[in-house]
């Protein structure tokens, strides 16, 4: 999707697969439970998941990012898959808590709520009114699963300004935190059950790495939105293809 | 029918109308910013608890939160002032509510210069910045009778609405066989010379200076626009056309709201209409114990309407006076 284009939103999907994938293989019902994609330049990672569940096929995905197509690079009212998803940061958060509270409203105690955050989205005023009404209305059925990969546009999050310690910060919100490696699969499926065991309004935080899974990145490769050129492209599918043979 | 000023009152019509409409109405959903009784919602929160939410003093979770409630099917009506529910959480209305055209009532308290609470509390452009979005539904009435039916007319619509309502006693200035429309402008008063044409707050003394107007031999047409968008076009050219200038009336900057709407419409109609705008002209509004004062201060009077019309007229010699209207406590006339 990133590679015919020669840019796009690749640091997110390397950060995000394991976290949506354990997601999307595990506790997530799509017919029952909310998914929101709150960083809409996320939606490439939901829809390269999409395929593997049956909600989208490989030809469809062959229009992402193209004049015309549904499948805009940033996320849109028409993106398939998602339940919400804004390319304007910070609100997705706020969206997943509304879907919660309707739950919440009309006695429903089945419906979960999960809903993809990324760590750039801290700085954002919203989150954290978001974060304080989340757990003063008590809303147990909503998990956060942050993809907290340092990056975003100008550089490292961490560089930008200090959005640490989030797992305090979280809980003293009044929120159940997990912080674990984002790119242990182990580790996300174990975070993800404690997280709707627990009666609080959750998170899993995901340390991750926008350049994961990819060796023949080179140092300091953009993570926010990647110009690849096509050597580069070429010696990424061989990297995976030897990898998955 | 009209009633004649001063006007009596009433309180919190909004309040009760939209506890009437929810008792019939599964859907609806009453969301406060932390000013419940100032938004008349302490009703709704009396009497329906369970579907009152209480954002707190958050308004941009409230709004995406809003939108997200719509989505699930319930109608949510948000609840602040004017200046706090379209300023700070402007981004959020347009990419929670207004793009994904969602059933949101957003409804903003203390229009214009209604509020003596200095500039930060003046919605003085909430209309032209809610009439720019795409889907939206941008209303301001001008008394209890169109409140009332004002919250039966949007509660199905499919998308967003800002509704703008007067904070505290309400005048009763039509009769019970007023009809609000969403779709029609009303012609109050028919005349040849002058159009004047009001909204909100304003349509009271645009009546009242209609009246001095004829005392001085000018005949006025007074055109009720509470729908600023959609605007009823078809009704201000029509009444354009019947007089030779057009002043138009809004509790608000005369950027981008009700005069700056009927302009287009004129323009784009090939009218050529003089026309005057009352409203602020393009300032804040500073220092102030009452809202008349600051009327006064920034020409938003009877007095400023009538010599509006006169200057779009032409006329050289002196415009007639306004009186200035004894009003007994506990009711209204306009400044």
């Amino acid at each position: 999707m990133v590679a015919p284009h020669g840019f796009g939103y690749l640091g997110q999907a390397l950060s995000s697969a394991e976290l949506l994938a354990a997601l999307f293989t595990g506790p997530f019902r799509p017919n029952t439970d909310k998914f929101v994609c709150s960083p809409g330049h996320y939606i490439i990672a939901v829809f390269a998941a999409a395929p593997d569940l049956g909600l989208l096929t490989d030809a469809d995905l062959s229009s992402y990012g193209e004049d015309g197509s549904r499948f805009e690079a940033v996320g849109t009212e028409r993106s398939p898959v998602v339940d919400l998803t804004c390319g304007s940061l910070g609100q997705g958060l706020s969206g997943a808590i509304g879907f919660a509270l309707s739950a919440q409203l009309r006695g429903n105690r089945d419906s979960r709520v999960f809903s993809l955050v990324s760590d750039g989205e801290l700085e954002e005023g919203q989150t954290w009114e978001a974060a304080m009404f989340a757990a003063h209305r008590g809303l147990g059925n909503l998990t956060v699963l942050l993809d907290a990969n340092d990056s975003q546009v100008d550089g490292p999050v961490s560089w930008v300004t200090t959005v640490e310690p989030i797992a305090a910060k979280w809980e003293s919100f009044g929120w159940a935190a997990f912080d674990i490696d984002g790119h242990d699969p182990h580790a996300l499926t174990a975070a993800l059950s404690m997280a709707l065991d627990d009666s609080r309004p959750s998170i899993v935080i995901a340390r991750t790495s926008t350049g994961h899974g990819l060796s023949c990145l080179p140092d300091g490769a953009d993570g926010h939105f990647i110009k690849i050129s096509p050597e580069l492209v070429e010696a990424a599918v061989a990297e995976l293809e030897t990898r998955l043979a | 029918m009209l009633n004649a000023p001063p006007y009596p009152t009433v309180l919190k019509p909004y309040g009760r109308a939209l506890v009437d409409l929810a008792r019939e109405r599964e859907e609806i959903v009453c969301l406060s910013g932390d000013l419940t009784r100032q938004t008349e919602v302490d009703l709704f929160q009396e009497e329906i608890p369970a579907r009152f939410i209480n954002a707190g003093m958050a308004e941009a979770n409230m709004m995406s939160m809003a939108g997200a409630l719509a989505r699930c099917g319930h109608i949510p009506f948000v609840h602040t002032f004017g200046v706090f529910a379209t300023r700070r959480p402007f981004d959020q209305i347009v990419n929670s509510v207004a793009y994904p055209n969602l059933p949101v009532r957003i409804v903003g308290f203390m229009p214009g210069v209604s509020s003596p609470g200095g500039p930060s509390h003046q919605a003085i452009e909430d209309v032209a910045i809610m009439r720019a979005l795409p889907n939206m539904t941008v209303i301001d009435v001008a008394d209890a009778v169109e409140i009332r039916q004002a919250v039966r007319a949007i509660v199905d619509l499919p998308g967003p609405v800002y509704l703008r309502l007067k904070r505290g006693e309400i005048p009763v200035i039509f009769g019970d066989d007023h009809e609000f429309s969403l779709h029609h402008a009303q012609v109050l008063q028919e005349g040849h010379d002058v159009a004047l044409m009001a909204s909100g707050m304003m349509l009271a003394s645009s009546l009242a200076a209609a009246a001095v107007l004829e005392t001085a031999g000018v005949s006025a047409s007074v055109v009720n626009i509470p729908v600023i968008k959609p605007i009823d076009a078809s009704t201000i050219v029509r009444v354009a056309l019947g007089a030779r200038a057009v002043v138009t009336a809004e509790n608000h900057t005369i950027v981008g709201g009700l005069g700056s709407a009927v302009a287009e419409v004129l323009a784009e109609a090939g009218l050529g209409r003089r026309l005057r705008r009352v409203g602020l002209q393009d300032t804040f509004a500073e220092g102030a114990q009452s809202a008349a004062w600051l009327f006064r201060k920034y020409h938003l009077t009877t007095q400023d309407i009538v010599d509006s019309a006169w200057v779009a007229l032409d006329r050289t010699d002196a415009a007639p006076t306004a009186p200035v209207l004894v009003t007994p406590l506990g009711e209204y006339s306009p400044v």
